[in-house]
C-alpha cells in the first residue's frame, strides 16, 4: 500500500482473503477420530455415498456434501407448523431426480425441549442421536439434517461420543437393547448446504426473475455458533469472514443482498421463550432484527435457514405491527426461496398460507400472480373436502 | 483433583457479616453439593477453563440485552466457584438464557450457554422450587415430545395458545385438517405430530427414556406430568411385550 | 571446516544487533537477508515511530544499518536464503541461494533471527470483518498511515471523528489456539493513539482491552500520558463484532467496568493484532532442525536463564524468533545470542 498522498485505495480491493490452510486448523478433524474409534471396533461410521459434492468449511477442509441417497431428517417446527419449508425440500430433490427417504422411523433429535427445559441429559440426547443415525444407516441413505438445532445438537453429541468413553460406552449399551450398532455418519450434513452446494444447479434451473428482489440474510445460531468448524465458508463470500450458506443461493438466483447491523443477532428464538416467555421473543425479533433490517436495507424479505427462525421472525411481527412498529417483511427458508425460484406453486408446495407476515407484495415481485395462484389451490381444497382425492399428490402440486 | 473455595468471601456485608444472597435459608452444603453435582458432568471440562471478563459473551447474547442477564457474570462465578453465586444463578438467572450459544465464541473457549445447560439439569434433576416454576406451563412440550417423539403438533396451533401471533393462528387451526392433507409429503398427513412416526420407533425412544434416566428427571420435576407419561409408555411397551 | 564465522540469519533489528555485536567482538559475520533490504519489520511494515521512546523507525534503522554496513567484518548478503545447513559447532556449512545461484559458507556459529509476522485478523474469532470493511485496518496499516502523515478515514479519504483500537487480536485466544500474550500490542496501541490525537485534534479515540499490558517504563512514558495528556479513552472490555451502518461502523462489546452491552459507532476501527512466527522462523527452524513449541516459535534449551541457546550446539535464537518480544527484549537477546556466538568459537580453540 502506498501512502504517499491522500488518495487511499479502498483497502478491500487489496487486502485479498486468504484462503484457510486445513494445516493450520485450531481444531482437530473429528472425522480421524470417528475413523480411529471404527478401526478400534467401538462404532460404525456411515460413508457419505457417491456422488457428493466438495465444499470448504471454516479452517479450509473439506466437506462432502451427498447430492442423493439422503435420509431426511425432519424438523419438529418446520413439520408442524410451518410446513412448506420441509416440502420445498423434497420438491427441490424431486426436480433434480435425487433418490431420497422420507421416513417414519424418526424421532425428533429433542433438543429444543433440551434446550428449553433441561428435561434430559447427556445419555438420553445421545442415544436419541445414536438411534437416528442407526435408523439411517439401517436404510443405506445418509442422513441429511433439516433443523438447524438438531445439526448443532448433533455435531456437540459427536463431540461427546467421541471424547468421552464413558458415555460411548453407556450408548452403546442402550443401543444394544435396542438391537442396533453405535453409528455415526461420516458429516454432518444441514440441508441448506445441499442448497448451498447446488446453487449453480438451481440457478441453471431458474424460471422466475428475482434480480429485484432485495433480501435479508439471518443465519441460524445453532447452524454456525455450535461447533463452527463445520460450517461452509468461502472466501468470495463476505471476504470468508461470515458463513457462506444462505447468502450463496441468495447471490446465486439474482437477489441483492440487504446488509444490516444487528446480522449475528439471535432471532430470539430463546427455545422455551417461543413457547413460554413469548415477550422476550417478540421483542428481540422485532427490535433487534425485523426493524433494523428495515431500517437499513428495506428488505423485500428475510432469507433464513432454520425452522425457529423462520417462526419467531415471521410470527413475531403480528403484535409489532400493531403497535406501528416499523415491520412487516415476510420472512422465508433458503429452501422456499430457491423453490419459488425454480417455479414451484407458492402454496402447493411453498405453502405459505402457513406463514403470517404479508407475503403478496413480494410474491408479484417475483411475477407470481397469488390470487390466481390461490384459486387453484382451493380447488385442491374443494377435491380434499368433498373427498374426490385424499392426498394432495406431488403430480397434482405439479399440475 | 477438584478445589472447592469455602463460603465466598466476595459477599462480605459493611457490618463484618456474610451475606447469603436470597438464598440464606438452604444450608451451603445442600449448595456446595449441587455446584459439585455441575462440575461432576463430563462436559464441565470443555464448557469452563477460565474468565479474564472480556465481555465478548455480552454484547453477542440476547438475552443480556433483555433481562438482567450476564453471561460472564456465570462464567465468572463458576470460575471462582463461589458456590452461594452460583446457587443464585441457578435459580434466578439460567432459565433467561436463550441457548443460542452465540457465547461460544468465547477466547478462552469457555461455553456459559453450555454451564447453563448443566446448571438447569441439576436444577431439574434436584427439583429445585424455581425449575418447577420455569417449567410450569411447558409440561404438554414435554408430554408431547416424550410420547410422540416429536416437539410440537399442528394441532397445538390454537389461538388460545398464541394469542400474540395473529388471526392466521385461528384461520390455521379452522382448516388444519384439510390443510394437512394438502401437503405432498405422505409423513405430514398427521395433526397430532410433526410427522408420522413408527409404532416401532416409538418403542425404541421410550426404552432410551427409560434406560437414561430421564424419567427420573420428570419425576422431580414435575409428578403428575411423570405419572401421565409413565401411563402412556407403560402401556405402549407391554402391548409390545416389555416388561416395564 | 572450522570457522570462527558467525553466520546471522535475517537482518531485521535482531540480526542487525547480533551482526554488529559480533564483529564488534571480533569474529567475521555474514548477514544474511531474505528480502532486498535490511531493516526487518519497521522498514517492510513502514514504521512510523518505535515503541516506546517514540524514536523515528526509520532513522534508528538507518542507524543499525549503517553500523552493519560500515564495519568490515560484515558481509550483508541480500536477497538471499538459506537453503541448507550441515556440520557441527565450529563447523558448520551454510548453503545460500541468491538470484537462481548457490554457493556455500563455513561458520563456527549461527544465530537465527527470523523474527515474526502480524496475525492476519481474517482468522479472528470474532466477527471484525477485515476482508469486507475498508475502514478496520490492522495496527501494522495504522502505523503505515501514521508514517505518511495523514490519518483519515480509508474509505471516503476524510478526517475520522472517532477511532477505536481492538486489544488481543488473535492473542490469548484458545480458539484461534494462540493462548499467549504478544507484549507489544498494548503499547503500540497507546503509542498510535497518542499520534493520532496529535494529527487529528479533534477524533475522539477509543481503546477497547482487557488488560492493560504496560510493564515498567511503558507506563509513565505512554500510558498514563495518553489518558491524561492526550485524553485517550480506555474501555475495559473487548469488541464483539464490527458491522457497517449508515457509513460508519457499528462496533459492539460489553463496558465491563459498567456492566452492561453498549454499541457505538466509529469511522476507522484499528485491530491490534499480535505476533506470530515469521515464514522464516517457520522455514528455519525446520532446516536447522530446531524444536519449536505449539505456536511454531522456536525453543530454547533452558528458557529461563539462557534464552538464546536452542537445542542445537553451536545455534542461537534471539528476538521475536523465539516468542513475542518488543525491541528492547529483541535488542537485549541480540546480544547475548552474539556474545555466546563468539565465546563459544573460542573456546572451541578456533581464533577470533
Amino acid at each position: 500500500m502506498t501512502t504517499t498522498d491522500n488518495t487511499f485505495i479502498p483497502l478491500s480491493e487489496i487486502r485479498k482473503p486468504p484462503v484457510p490452510d486445513p494445516a493450520k486448523a485450531p481444531t482437530e478433524d473429528i472425522r480421524e477420530q470417528l475413523f480411529a474409534l471404527e478401526d478400534a471396533g467401538e462404532l460404525i461410521v456411515q460413508r457419505v455415498p457417491e456422488p457428493y459434492i466438495e465444499v470448504m468449511t471454516k479452517y479450509g477442509r473439506t466437506k462432502k456434501i451427498p447430492e442423493q441417497m439422503t435420509w431426511h431428517h425432519k424438523s419438529c417446527g418446520q413439520c408442524g407448523h410451518i410446513p412448506g419449508y420441509s416440502t420445498s425440500i423434497f420438491w427441490l430433490n424431486r426436480q433434480f431426480g435425487m433418490s431420497y427417504m422420507d421416513p417414519t422411523d424418526q424421532t425428533s433429535c429433542t433438543a429444543w425441549n433440551y434446550y428449553a427445559s433441561a428435561t434430559s441429559n447427556a445419555v438420553a440426547q445421545a442415544g436419541v442421536a445414536s438411534r437416528n443415525f442407526a435408523a439411517a444407516y439401517a436404510t443405506g441413505y445418509f442422513p441429511m439434517i433439516h433443523c438447524g438445532t438438531s445439526y448443532g445438537h448433533y455435531k456437540e453429541t459427536r463431540h461427546e461420543i467421541v471424547h468421552h468413553e464413558e458415555l460411548r460406552h453407556k450408548v452403546r449399551d442402550i443401543m444394544g437393547k435396542l438391537n442396533k450398532p453405535l453409528v455415526m455418519p461420516e458429516e454432518i450434513v444441514h440441508y441448506s448446504e445441499w442448497i448451498h452446494a447446488m446453487r449453480d444447479r438451481i440457478a441453471e434451473r431458474q424460471v422466475r426473475d428475482f434480480s429485484s428482489i432485495t433480501a435479508s440474510i439471518h443465519p441460524a445460531c445453532h447452524y454456525y455458533k455450535l461447533v463452527t468448524e463445520d460450517a461452509i465458508y468461502d472466501p468470495d463470500i463476505y471476504g470468508g469472514q461470515r458463513t457462506a450458506t444462505v447468502t450463496g443461493i441468495v447471490e446465486s438466483l439474482g437477489s441483492t443482498v440487504g446488509d444490516y447491523s444487528t446480522f449475528f443477532d439471535c432471532c430470539g428464538f430463546g427455545f422455551r421463550h417461543i413457547l413460554v416467555q413469548r415477550d422476550f421473543s417478540r421483542s428481540f425479533a422485532t427490535q433487534r432484527k425485523i426493524e433494523v433490517m428495515k431500517e437499513e436495507a428495506n428488505p423485500d424479505v428475510v432469507i433464513t435457514h432454520d425452522t425457529g427462525c423462520v417462526t419467531t421472525l415471521d410470527k413475531s411481527q403480528f403484535a409489532a405491527k400493531a403497535h406501528q412498529r416499523n415491520v412487516g417483511v415476510p420472512v422465508l427458508s433458503d429452501a422456499q426461496f430457491a423453490a419459488l425460484a425454480m417455479g414451484a406453486h407458492p402454496y402447493r408446495i411453498a405453502q405459505l398460507h402457513w406463514h403470517a407476515t404479508d407475503y403478496t407484495a413480494l410474491l408479484e415481485k417475483m411475477g407470481i400472480d397469488w390470487e390466481a395462484a390461490w384459486a387453484e389451490f382451493e380447488v385442491d381444497l374443494g377435491r380434499l373436502e368433498r373427498g374426490e382425492i385424499e392426498y394432495l399428490s406431488w403430480e397434482d402440486a405439479d399440475a | 483433583m477438584t478445589v472447592t473455595s469455602p463460603p465466598s468471601q466476595f459477599t462480605a456485608l459493611p457490618g463484618g457479616g456474610i451475606a447469603h444472597g436470597s438464598y440464606a435459608d438452604v444450608p451451603y452444603e445442600d449448595k456446595l453439593a449441587l455446584w459439585e453435582e455441575v462440575k461432576a458432568d463430563a462436559r464441565f471440562p470443555d464448557y469452563m477453563y477460565g474468565c479474564y471478563e472480556c465481555g465478548i459473551c455480552v454484547a453477542a447474547c440476547p438475552s443480556a440485552r433483555f433481562y438482567d442477564f450476564s453471561p460472564r457474570k456465570i462464567a465468572q462465578a463458576a470460575a471462582r466457584e463461589d458456590v452461594e453465586l452460583v446457587f443464585e444463578q441457578m435459580n434466578d438467572d439460567v432459565w433467561n438464557c436463550s441457548q443460542c450459544f452465540s457465547c461460544n465464541r468465547c477466547p478462552r473457549q469457555n461455553s456459559p450457554g453450555g454451564l447453563i445447560t448443566l446448571l438447569r439439569e441439576v436444577a431439574v434433576r434436584n427439583g429445585l422450587t424455581t425449575a418447577k416454576d420455569a417449567l410450569e406451563g411447558y409440561g404438554r412440550v414435554v408430554y408431547k415430545i416424550m410420547t410422540t417423539g416429536t416437539q410440537i403438533s399442528p394441532d397445538m396451533l390454537q389461538p388460545d395458545a398464541f394469542p400474540d401471533w395473529g388471526p392466521d393462528v385461528e384461520k390455521t387451526s379452522d382448516n388444519l385438517e384439510l390443510w394437512r392433507r394438502a401437503l405432498p409429503p405422505e409423513t405430514l398427513h398427521t395433526t397430532e405430530m410433526s410427522w408420522q412416526v413408527s409404532d416401532e420407533t416409538l418403542i425404541e425412544l421410550y426404552l432410551i427414556w427409560l434406560h437414561s434416566d430421564v424419567m427420573d428427571m420428570i419425576e422431580q420435576a414435575d409428578e403428575g406430568l411423570h405419572m401421565i407419561i409413565l401411563d402412556v409408555m407403560e402401556e405402549t411397551l407391554e402391548d409390545a411385550g416389555y416388561e416395564v | 571446516m572450522p570457522s570462527n564465522r558467525v553466520v546471522v540469519i535475517g537482518a531485521g533489528p535482531t540480526g542487525l544487533e547480533a551482526a554488529r555485536l559480533a564483529a564488534e567482538l571480533g569474529s567475521p559475520v555474514t548477514l544474511i537477508e531474505k528480502k532486498d533490504v535490511p531493516g526487518g519489520m519497521p522498514i517492510h511494515a513502514d514504521y512510523a515511530a518505535l515503541t516506546h521512546h517514540f524514536r523515528d523507525a526509520s532513522e534508528a534503522m538507518a542507524e543499525m544499518i549503517d553500523a552493519v554496513t560500515s564495519n568490515d567484518l560484515i558481509d550483508i548478503r541480500t536477497g538471499t536464503e538459506v537453503t541448507a545447513v550441515d556440520g557441527e559447532a565450529g563447523a558448520f556449512t551454510v548453503g545460500l541461494a541468491a538470484n537462481g545461484s548457490s554457493e556455500s559458507v563455513d561458520a563456527g556459529a549461527i544465530i537465527l533471527a527470523t523474527g515474526f509476522q502480524h496475525f492476519d485478523p481474517g482468522r479472528e474469532t470474532q466477527q471484525y470483518q477485515y476482508y469486507e470493511l475498508p475502514d478496520v485496518v490492522t495496527i501494522a496499516d495504522a502505523e503505515k498511515m501514521i508514517k505518511s502523515g495523514s490519518f483519515v478515514t480509508p474509505s471516503t479519504g476524510k478526517t475520522p471523528e472517532r477511532v477505536a483500537f481492538i486489544q488481543c487480536v488473535g492473542s490469548r485466544d484458545r480458539q484461534i489456539g494462540n493462548e499467549y500474550c504478544s507484549k507489544v500490542c498494548c503499547g503500540i496501541s497507546s503509542k498510535q493513539a497518542i499520534e493520532i490525537r496529535q494529527m487529528v485534534p479533534d477524533a475522539r479515540v477509543f481503546i477497547f482491552y482487557i488488560d492493560m499490558r504496560m510493564y515498567g517504563y511503558w507506563e509513565n512514558e505512554i500510558y498514563w500520558p495518553a489518558q491524561e495528556e492526550h485524553k485517550v479513552n480506555y474501555i475495559k472490555g473487548i469488541i464483539t463484532e464490527i458491522l457497517p451502518k449508515g457509513g460508519r461502523l457499528v462496533v459492539r462489546g460489553e463496558d465491563t467496568t459498567m456492566g452492561r452491552p453498549m454499541e457505538v459507532e466509529m469511522d476507522v476501527v484499528i485491530l491490534a493484532v499480535g505476533m506470530e512466527p515469521s515464514e522464516g522462523t517457520t522455514a528455519m527452524s525446520g532446516i536447522l532442525n530446531l524444536p519449536t513449541n505449539k505456536y511454531g516459535f522456536v525453543e530454547t534449551a533452558h528458557d529461563i536463564l539462557d534464552t538464546v541457546t536452542t537445542t542445537v550446539p553451536g545455534i542461537f535464537a534471539a528476538g521475536a524468533a523465539v516468542g513475542p518480544a518488543d525491541l528492547d527484549d529483541s535488542i537485549a537477546s541480540a546480544g547475548a545470542a552474539a556474545a555466546k556466538a563468539v565465546s563459544l568459537i573460542r573456546s572451541a580453540g578456533v581464533p577470533v
